[in-house]
């Protein structure tokens, strides 16, 4: 636990702490962490695909030396696969168990209503904690020491889903009719949501996390990514590879090259041994980097000049 | 105290600006301060920017107004700083060069210095306020001042005097200013404020003084007077900037959305088209959720019983019928004509707007023929296909008659008894055949004809109009030309289709 508040003591520790975790973090990315912590509040992280959204949680995660659980989001998620579930199963094995213990109980009892009475005594025993079954966010705040909860792909679920998570954002405690509420049981998880923004996130959601806006990195701090990636990558040959995808950005392209994109770049180009950019080599490595055939074709025609203009 | 009020006045501006805050993200805001501090601006700024804003556009509003507001309303960043220092090292650089006496001497040459003195004695008689005695004054020991603006403007503490502006600006309700106009007021109130009369006449005293250090002190604080005077002036733009221009584009905004839309002026489409998009995601918000209610339907029993076969007839496992929503159809008909050729821009807008929530939409438009332009629509952007139809199809004397013939025979075939079907037009016919005998087939296959007229009720059924013919086959008359109308026509559309 004194590990976690020296790396959230500042905002240049968190930074430090990330960067030796291979997660070169900009400014902006590590003072939403920090206040994340300082404040206890969910972050809210968008961005385009591929910027390393998914992939900061996981860091944080493992920096922190938490558990990571994750909540991947698609549509018709509910309480019952996110929350908790009854184990069906196991109650309807042990009524099936119960079925002769039954007898006994019951033995001696005059008439119904003392029946009925008998076994209100055994009180609620189908539906208590034994038989519950935790999804990942009853599954997150049962978390002795804490975690990290990283709800996927937030936008993909559906609108009355946002409502469900709202108590557990805000308050860190689920209430499950049948047993009452469960609080968080010592430290709140660390929650970080993200969305691709295929659709807009509700106000009531919005409201209660912070919220983070990851672009494409600058070309200084992705050098710096694909360095820390792949360090066998020679210098000048990622200042070439950062700057090439940086000029693929501007154009108008179906699916522009993210930064995972960029690094599986820099490997091919490892592999291939090479020192430095030259066209030929970019037009048959295009398909790393560019996923529709469409792109691809645009690009072949531009490549030789964005070559010459980043090599010279 | 004054740092929540600093926090809540950025707020305030903030919200002015577009920028939706609610209380519990103030609340988040002060705890993020607490934590960062006023000292480094950026990263305030980058605090701020995960707290409050929480859409990217609403970020780079952020930026403009966080930039606008902490400039100057909170010298507390290094560059307002580093400009007063920058001011000071200059104004002692001057003193040093008129009075000449080896004081400054060191690194710069005899000669060079010898010019400037030229040239700054030169420059001095044309200064109408430089004073002689301001050149005999060396740096050197001076009094204390004795006015509270005076110690304050002294103190050189940026952050106290920031605030006693940002206090003096709340007591003159500087953000009620509504006009430019307003400035030289507020900006002199303010400095009032402040303790102007004291400082003004503690500076007369001084500079009357026979003591030289008082005298000095008050040369000094003259200098920050002006200093003081503009950055008042600074701070009172700003607040204008905030408060007022806001305000009146939200005027704007309430004035549009009454305004007849024919009266619309060009220049202000643009802002005419972002309202109908805000309110066509408002009215999406709201019916997307009443369609996903449908969802779920009724227990499906046969289902049921099979699936649960295997947990020895127990039934823990329930299958439902999902209902399944025929899609309806919307069928929108504009006249185009030039008369009624922006309502329909601005409908078509707002129906294709909606696709979200809004079935398909066929639409249709015509002056004299009548042309589908679904199609139009389906490839280009709204804006681009609106302008393609009002060229293609508008501009010719309208026909209601012969437009009904066209719609009955390429697609009555299509209406069916899920079908809407919006008219929209002024039913003034030329004096033509209104054929509303089509109308009525039309009226008795669908499942609403709702006909919107431009024009107001009162005008309806005189000269050319034939409102009274249609109107008898129509579910629903409505006037319709304002996009207050628009707005509420299209929601209860969606709550009928729904």
């Amino acid at each position: 636990m004194g590990d976690i508040e020296k790396i959230a003591a500042s905002v240049a520790s968190l930074q430090e702490s990330f960067e030796a975790h291979n997660y070169i973090c900009s400014d902006q990315i590590a003072t939403a962490v920090f206040l994340a912590y300082q404040l206890r509040k969910p972050i809210l992280i968008e961005g385009p695909p591929g910027v390393g959204k998914t992939e900061l949680a996981k860091t944080a995660a493992e920096m922190f030396a938490l558990p990571l659980i994750r909540l991947q989001c698609y549509e018709g998620l509910d309480e019952s696969k996110a929350i908790y579930e009854w184990k069906y199963g196991k109650q309807l094995l042990y009524t099936q168990v119960l079925k002769e213990a039954l007898d006994e109980v019951l033995q001696g009892a005059k008439g119904f209503t003392e029946s009925v009475k008998r076994l209100h005594e055994f009180g609620d025993i189908f539906f208590s904690e034994e038989f519950l079954e935790p999804r990942p966010l009853l599954k997150a705040l049962k978390e002795e020491n804490g975690c990290v909860l990283l709800i996927d792909e937030i936008d993909k679920a559906d609108n009355e889903f946002e409502s469900l998570l709202l108590e557990i954002l805000s308050d860190y405690q689920v209430s499950i009719p049948e047993i009452g509420t469960i609080k968080a049981i010592a430290e709140p998880p660390m929650v970080f949501l993200t969305s691709n923004n295929t659709r807009e996130i509700s106000d009531a959601l919005k409201r209660r996390c912070l919220h983070l806006y990851i672009p494409f990195p600058d070309s200084d701090i992705e050098q710096r990514i694909v360095a820390a990636r792949i360090p066998e990558v020679p210098p000048e040959l990622r200042r070439q590879l950062v700057e090439f995808i940086h000029e693929l950005r501007t154009l108008d392209l179906k699916k522009q090259p993210a930064i995972s994109e960029t690094i599986d770049w820099a490997r091919t180009l490892v592999l291939l041994h090479a020192e430095a950019l030259d066209p030929k080599l970019v037009t048959d490595t295009l398909n790393v980097i560019l996923k529709f055939q469409e792109d691809i074709e645009n690009v072949t025609t531009e490549v030789n000049s964005i070559t010459a203009r980043i090599t010279k | 105290m004054t740092m929540d009020r600093t926090i809540s006045n950025f707020i305030r501006a903030l919200r002015n600006a577009d920028v939706r805050v609610s209380t519990a993200e103030t609340l988040d805001a002060l705890g993020a301060v607490e934590l960062v501090g006023y000292r480094d601006k950026a990263y305030l700024k980058r605090s701020l920017a995960t707290v409050l804003p929480k859409t990217v556009d609403e970020k780079d509003t952020f930026d403009a107004c966080f930039d606008q507001f902490f400039d100057f309303q909170d010298v507390r960043g290094e560059h307002s700083d580093s400009d007063l220092k920058g001011d000071e090292s200059e104004e002692q650089d001057g003193e040093d060069g008129e009075s000449g006496d080896g004081e400054g001497g060191g690194s710069s040459g005899e000669e060079p210095k010898g010019k400037k003195k030229k040239s700054k004695s030169k420059a001095k008689k044309n200064n109408l306020y430089e004073e002689e005695e301001e050149a005999d004054l060396g740096p050197g020991e001076i009094t204390d001042p004795k006015s509270a603006l005076g110690q304050l403007l002294m103190s050189n503490d940026r952050v106290e005097l920031s605030m006693a502006m940002a206090a003096a600006g709340e007591a003159t309700n500087v953000r009620e200013i509504k006009i430019f106009t307003q400035k030289g007021l507020y900006s002199r109130r303010i400095m009032d404020a402040m303790g102007l009369a004291d400082l003004n006449r503690e500076i007369g005293d001084l500079r009357t003084s026979a003591q030289v250090p008082a005298r000095r002190l008050g040369q000094q604080l003259k200098a920050r007077r002006d200093f003081l005077r503009e950055q008042t002036r600074d701070y009172v733009e700003k607040q204008f900037l905030l408060n007022a221009d806001v305000t009146g584009k939200r005027l704007r905004e309430e004035l549009l959305r009454k305004i007849k839309l024919s009266n619309v002026e060009h220049r202000n489409f643009r802002l005419i088209q972002e309202i109908v998009y805000k309110m066509a995601k408002k009215l999406s918000a709201l019916h997307s959720r009443r369609k996903k209610i449908f969802k779920r339907g009724a227990l499906n029993v046969p289902r049921t019983l099979r699936h649960n076969m295997s947990y020895d007839g127990a039934i823990f496992d329930l299958h439902w019928k999902s209902v399944k929503v025929d899609r309806p159809k919307v069928f929108a008909i504009c006249d185009v004509s030039g008369s009624v050729a922006n309502y329909a821009r601005f409908m078509l807008m707002f129906l294709y707007s909606l696709d979200e929530v809004m079935p398909k939409v066929r639409s249709f438009a015509f002056s004299s023929d009548l042309a589908e332009v679904t199609e139009l629509f389906n490839r280009n952007k709204i804006e681009d296909a609106i302008a393609k139809t009002l060229r293609d199809y508008g501009g010719g004397s309208t026909d209601y008659g012969q437009a009904l013939l066209d719609f009955k025979k390429n697609c009555l075939d299509d209406v069916d008894n899920r079908t809407t079907i919006i008219i929209l037009g002024d039913a003034r016919n030329n004096h033509g055949e209104a054929h509303a005998e089509v109308l009525k087939e039309i009226y008795d296959r669908s499942k609403r004809v709702i006909w919107l007229n431009p024009e107001a009720k009162l005008a309806w059924n005189t000269g050319d109009s034939e409102m009274r013919k249609y109107g008898a086959y129509s579910h629903q008359v409505e006037e319709c030309n304002s996009l207050m109308h628009l707005e509420r026509v299209v929601g209860n559309l969606l709550k009928q289709i729904a």
